[in-house]
């Protein structure tokens, strides 16, 4: 029988939210399919913190195996690298996870928070927030960049902000059933991160035509000009859809990035920093010149239907 | 006389919360509500452009970002004075009230009523039948509520692409278009949740269960059938009454709501005095009179909290919050201490259906106090009303399908200047206040319904509101209080609660 336990550091409770969200498979289907042992889930656990405290106690003295750690929130480190911030039963959350992450087989981050810090982190970064094994994308996380668990893997990182509820169970569901799990140079699984935000956008026909818009509300591309970053960031959001149902670019909300070492991104989130008429970061790989010569056919040739924002995205 | 010091973990989706009590003889005769998370929040938007409040503030909360969102939107919109199109606030508040539904289902059955489910209850009557319908992951409720509160969300990716934290609101509206696919599709959504509601929550139709305006109506009602009786709404009823939750837990008396959805037609500039859909005001129990609500008369302590301290209370634009651990002294906490005209005040269900005059609330009221059993009774039946506006919303959507949902801001328009958002969130009171200057954040103040609830002792040394909700409670056995973690639990503490003790040295850990 797995063990699985979820515990959560800095955080708003989003991850544990969404994959409630999830339905391929659900967060229920997989703990039955699977026969899994939740150790502890903040949310879900109807046991006490008496017997968190007692498990803690056991899977650090190895009488508990623990599979799988996942752990939600940025590691609290303020003030002045106590961690006394964040803490659980007196003892700081970065010493307990540290201690169950030597234990655990694989320690799987779930959010940008767990990853790479998050949006706790983000400017004047108050409570000294880092990710387990990231300060954004650099090293100088919880544990060190060589760290391994016992499984010899790197903490892997299921980033989102929220992270996609399927990307969630879905990871786990790999895990648990032995599958090999590529990762990301970020150690992102490559199955979820290989794919972009763009993919699957139903504005794609705008994007294809350039016709962009200037202001929010409106049927057309957002990615000249009102922030969004679906074609530079790695995410299923628009091939797997969010409560079976969405994504933000696909209602007009621009993607923010939020699976990215640096969400949220220190300027302006709904406006496009340029380089001349085009975004500085362009899409992923691909050379100014061309685009732009690209970009200025496609415009000349967009049928009056996209032209005019007739079509419903 | 042995003390006793009780220390209890809260743990909540917001962040975790720690409750110790001195008990007495068994009683309970101090308590102190512990805060034990800082994010920082409020400094990460200062110096950010105004607009992306609406990306940083939901990921203040996992469980009710939407009202976030909302809240920083209505207070901008104060600041620049811009128009909203009435379709604008209808999307607004249907995706609010998806939240809400979502909030009361899971609180009441992933987190309440497994309770009822604790094996110390094993040789009570009702043990047996609390299992079938309770029971984490095997009860009907537990599994329909993971089930139900999944597809009311749907709501909100329909409108809003994603739940939790999508950002589809604006100052001016929204960004979505009404579509009558996307009306449709939320419709069929909506009416899924009405049949379930009627079979299992209530075990009648609707219109029957809200058109019951008295105590002796109610409890006639409870007793009328076995549909009725057999309901999750008559399994909660009975069982908690059984246990004498309708006599503990009575906290502040004085209650506060913020008015719950923004009549469409009418969040109109200036924006002074707006209306809603379920009205706001101030209970004030010395008179036990509803007083129309001034956002002025609120103001926040420090004395107990660990941020730089200042005299007496500041209101929200004045407010600071610099933090200051001092962990060995009288402050001991990360929340301040809300007040309104310096009075200790709860929020929450039952204060909003209570100053909305709600009659089968008032009745309830009258008859016994604000107590354990009403809190979490109005938020369960707070879903029933709010499916039902949720359906008129979406009516009143299909008839202006071509209308506007968003009115960019005219140039000029975005000044410096200080607005508020006031909303009710699931939990309760939540406001915004934001200070801009230069175009960019210069304050940024966020008071919680949990602020509110969850206070620490103010500068006077009033205790917060859940501290003196549980001050003269008699300990059936202190070494597992369950009493505790039904009254904690009945405010909406968004996940388990957890007892340790700490008599005469000795650690011991019970569970709740």
């Amino acid at each position: 029988m797995p063990t699985l336990m979820w515990i959560q550091t800095g955080a708003c409770g989003g991850d544990s939210m969404s994959i409630l969200c999830a339905d391929s498979p659900s967060l229920e289907n997989l703990l039955d399919s699977h026969k899994v042992d939740l150790l502890w889930h903040p949310s879900l656990s109807h046991s006490s913190t008496k017997k968190l405290k007692n498990t803690i106690q056991s899977i650090c003295d190895g009488a508990i195996p623990l599979d799988i750690l996942c752990v939600e929130g940025s590691i609290v480190t303020a003030p002045n690298g106590s961690g006394m911030y964040d803490t659980f039963a007196k003892q700081p959350k970065m010493q307990i996870i540290e201690q169950l992450a030597q234990k655990a087989e694989v320690v799987v981050a779930m959010g940008t928070c767990a990853a790479f810090g998050g949006i706790h982190a983000a400017p004047p970064n108050p409570s000294e927030c880092i990710g387990l094994q990231f300060d954004k994308a650099e090293p100088g996380g919880l544990l060190s960049s060589e760290w391994r668990s016992s499984q010899n893997l790197p903490v892997i990182n299921v980033s989102g902000c929220p992270a996609h509820p399927n990307t969630m169970t879905k990871t786990l569901a790999m895990l648990l059933l032995g599958m090999p799990l590529p990762l990301d140079h970020l150690n992102r699984p490559q199955a979820f991160f290989n794919t972009l935000v763009h993919q699957g956008c139903t504005r794609n026909e705008y994007h294809e035509y350039d016709i962009e818009e200037h202001i929010p509300g409106g049927r057309g591309c957002m990615f000249f000009n009102l922030g969004c970053r679906g074609p530079v960031t790695q995410a299923i959001c628009n091939t797997e859809l969010w409560n079976g149902r969405s994504s933000k670019t696909r209602v007009g909300v621009p993607c923010f990035g939020c699976t990215s070492p640096d969400f949220p991104l220190d300027h302006d989130l709904f406006k496009t920093e340029k380089l001349g008429n085009t975004p500085t970061q362009l899409p992923a790989g691909v050379e100014r010149a061309k685009y732009m010569a690209y970009k200025n056919l496609a415009r000349a040739a967009a049928p009056e239907r996209v032209a005019n924002k007739k079509m419903q995205p | 006389m042995a003390m006793q010091t009780i220390d209890i973990d809260l743990n909540r989706v917001e962040g975790d919360l720690e409750f110790q009590l001195d008990v007495e003889e068994g009683v309970v005769v101090d308590a102190r509500c512990i805060g034990v998370m800082y994010r920082g929040f409020e400094q990460i938007l200062i110096g950010r452009t105004p607009r992306d409040a609406v990306v940083i503030t939901p990921r203040v909360c996992g469980i009710c970002g939407t009202a976030h969102m909302y809240s920083g939107v209505l207070a901008l919109e104060q600041i620049w004075q811009v128009p909203v199109p009435p379709n604008a606030t209808r999307i607004r508040n249907l995706c609010l009230m998806a939240e809400t539904i979502q909030s009361d289902l899971r609180q009441t059955f992933l987190m309440f009523t497994v309770d009822f489910c604790n094996p110390s209850y094993q040789k009570k009557a009702f043990f047996d039948e609390a299992l079938t319908v309770f029971e984490p992951f095997k009860g009907k409720c537990h599994l329909e509520a993971l089930e139900y509160s999944k597809k009311i969300l749907e709501v909100v990716a329909i409108f809003g692409g994603q739940w939790p934290h999508s950002s589809y609101m604006l100052p001016g509206g929204v960004v979505t278009e009404p579509t009558t696919r996307r009306i449709i599709e939320c419709t069929d959504l909506v009416d899924q949740l009405i049949r379930w509601y009627e079979r299992s929550i209530i075990g009648c139709s609707l219109s029957h269960f809200l058109s019951l305006t008295t105590a002796d109506d109610f409890f006639s009602w409870l007793e009328e059938k076995p549909e009725h009786s057999q309901s999750a709404i008559g399994y909660l009823t009975r069982i908690s009454r059984e246990l004498g939750l309708h006599e503990i837990g009575l906290g502040a008396p004085n209650m506060i709501s913020y008015g719950a959805y923004c009549i469409p037609e009418q969040w109109l500039p200036p924006y002074t005095a707006p209306q809603h859909l379920v009205e706001s005001g101030f209970y004030n129990a010395a008179t036990q009179s509803i007083e129309t609500l001034d956002h002025q008369k609120i103001n926040e302590h420090v004395r107990h909290s660990w941020y730089y301290p200042y005299e007496g209370g500041l209101h929200p634009w004045q407010g600071e919050t610099i933090p200051d651990y001092i962990p060995s002294s009288d402050r001991y906490t990360w929340t301040k201490a809300p007040r309104y005209e310096e009075k200790v005040t709860q929020t929450g269900p039952m204060a909003e259906l209570l100053i909305g005059r709600n009659p089968l609330t008032t009745s309830l009221y009258s008859k016994e106090n604000g107590n354990t059993w009403l809190r979490q009774f109005t938020r369960i039946y707070r879903v029933g009303e709010n499916l039902l506006r949720m359906h008129k919303t979406l009516m009143d959507l299909a008839k202006y399908t071509n209308d506007p949902h968003y009115e960019h801001p005219p140039e000029n328009s975005e000044v410096d200047g200080a607005g508020f958002g006031l909303i009710q969130a699931a939990r309760g009171s939540l406001g915004h206040w934001i200070k801009i200057k230069n175009g960019v954040i210069e304050k940024y103040q966020i008071v919680t319904p949990t602020a509110w609830n969850a206070s620490p002792k103010d500068s006077i040394g009033q205790r917060g509101h859940w501290e003196e909700s549980v001050i003269g409670l008699p300990l059936q056995d202190p070494d597992n209080p369950l009493e505790i973690g039904h009254v904690v639990r009945s405010h909406d503490p968004c996940l388990v609660c957890t007892v340790h003790l700490l008599p005469t040295g000795k650690r011991i850990t019970y569970g709740l």
